[in-house]
């Protein structure tokens, strides 16, 4: 999947906006957004918001978790676990790449939080190279993953069932009647 | 603009159960998406679906033609409309590919099909499996097969292009808790065993274990 795509579901997700219009009620195909008054808060989804602030049209309030203290603490302990800590969104990266390039004025201490999100995205992926690698080494056919997002299984997608196809054919012609000479696709 | 649409989703079949809502509707072609994306092999048709989402799109389409240029709302209905129409084109150019990869599989799967049994092949994915099978044939003995000697005029196409490799591994979310699902051992001094599968637990392992539980929606790709 390209990074894209992850990050087009990630602009499904709800965000508090401060619109600067007024506007009735949206009727659209996947549900009813508005009314919009000036100063008051109201949810739609990232796309939208994006879109408006572009516009000029609103003010993006961030997500609750958007925050140096909380991200701080999530921080802490992403370090101190070896396993996956939930995390506070399942697309925290892509709503932090996307909130901060587009409305990093309506968010405190922008530079921190990038950073913040960076040190914890660092530390999980090192932690799943880590566990890949003891999922190959160990020829494990399952692996459980809570708590990880679609944009980490998404690094390490291609490489990784790419790698494991790679050695069930190795092994599949090794093994004396399995399937042999048989035509499978391994990508 | 006035409300364009709000209870319109079932297509107008009336006396039905699954009666959807537009959103459910937009959801459930995100989830098939993500199905045929990650899966190896070609999933069941959801002709309905696409139909009920375009049916959505075409009307939604229509009354926007009635509202003048520069309307705001009109300009968030568009990004909707958008959105929609890439999911819907993505699903079923990936169906496409897998049909271009694996089609004489496909047909053969077609063909052994119970009567009665819903098809994995909407007509107009049959009709392009079977034109694409042709066309194949006809290049291949254009090309090579009729400078061949006669006993090598032949390609049997089944053999010919690879099949579908259900022991792919595979990404997966559990919608609804699974027991006892069978996990076979890699190598040959492993043991099989068992795993439960809780809800919105995640998991790596072989699609051919779950594969039942793509199709009945207990379990979502990934």
């Amino acid at each position: 999947m390209d990074p894209s795509e992850v990050e087009f579901l990630a602009e499904k997700e709800v965000v508090k906006i401060i619109p600067n219009f007024s506007l009735d009620k949206i009727y659209l195909i996947g549900g009813d957004l508005g009314p919009f008054n000036p100063g008051l808060p109201v949810d739609v989804p990232v796309w939208l918001a994006l879109n408006l602030k572009q516009r000029q049209k609103c003010r993006i309030v961030p997500p609750e978790w958007m925050d140096v203290e909380k991200l701080e603490e999530i921080r802490e302990l992403e370090r101190k676990e070896d396993t996956f800590t939930p995390v506070p969104s399942p697309y925290y990266m892509e709503l932090t790449k996307l909130l901060l390039n587009h409305a990093s004025d309506n968010i405190p201490k922008a530079d921190e939080i990038r950073t913040l999100v960076k040190d914890i995205w660092d530390t999980r992926i090192a932690k799943l190279r880590l566990s890949a690698d003891s999922f190959i080494s160990q020829q494990e056919a399952h692996a459980k993953l809570d708590n990880l997002t679609l944009m980490e299984i998404n690094t390490t997608r291609s490489f990784l069932l790419d790698t494991l196809n790679c050695m069930y054919k190795l092994r599949s012609n090794l093994q004396p009647g399995a399937s042999g000479g048989k035509a499978q696709d391994h990508h | 603009m006035s409300d364009t649409l709000s209870d319109d989703a079932s297509g107008g079949d009336d006396g039905q159960e699954d009666v959807m809502t537009p959103a459910e509707l937009i959801g459930k072609l995100e989830e098939a998406w993500l199905n045929e994306k990650f899966s190896p092999e070609l999933l069941e048709n959801k002709s309905e679906m696409g139909e009920c989402v375009m049916e959505q799109l075409t009307h939604m389409e229509a009354n926007l033609q009635r509202v003048r240029r520069g309307d705001v709302k009109a300009s968030v209905h568009r990004m909707e409309i958008d959105r929609i129409r890439f999911v819907l084109s993505s699903y079923l150019r990936s169906r496409l590919q897998k049909i271009e990869k694996f089609f004489p599989h496909v047909l053969e799967k077609e063909k052994s099909r119970v009567e009665g049994d819903p098809s994995f092949l909407s007509p107009e994915e049959f009709a392009f499996a079977k034109e694409y099978l042709a066309n194949t044939e006809t290049y291949l003995k254009a090309v090579a097969l009729k400078h061949m000697p006669p006993n090598l005029q032949t390609v049997d196409m089944l053999k010919a292009v690879p099949e579908p490799c259900l022991d792919s591994f595979v990404f997966l979310r559990v919608r609804e808790r699974q027991e006892n699902i069978l996990v076979e051992p890699e190598t040959d001094d492993q043991r099989e065993y068992v795993v439960d599968l809780d809800v919105d637990s995640q998991h790596l392992m072989r699609y051919r274990a779950i594969a039942p539980l793509v199709s009945s929606g207990a379990v979502q790709l990934i």
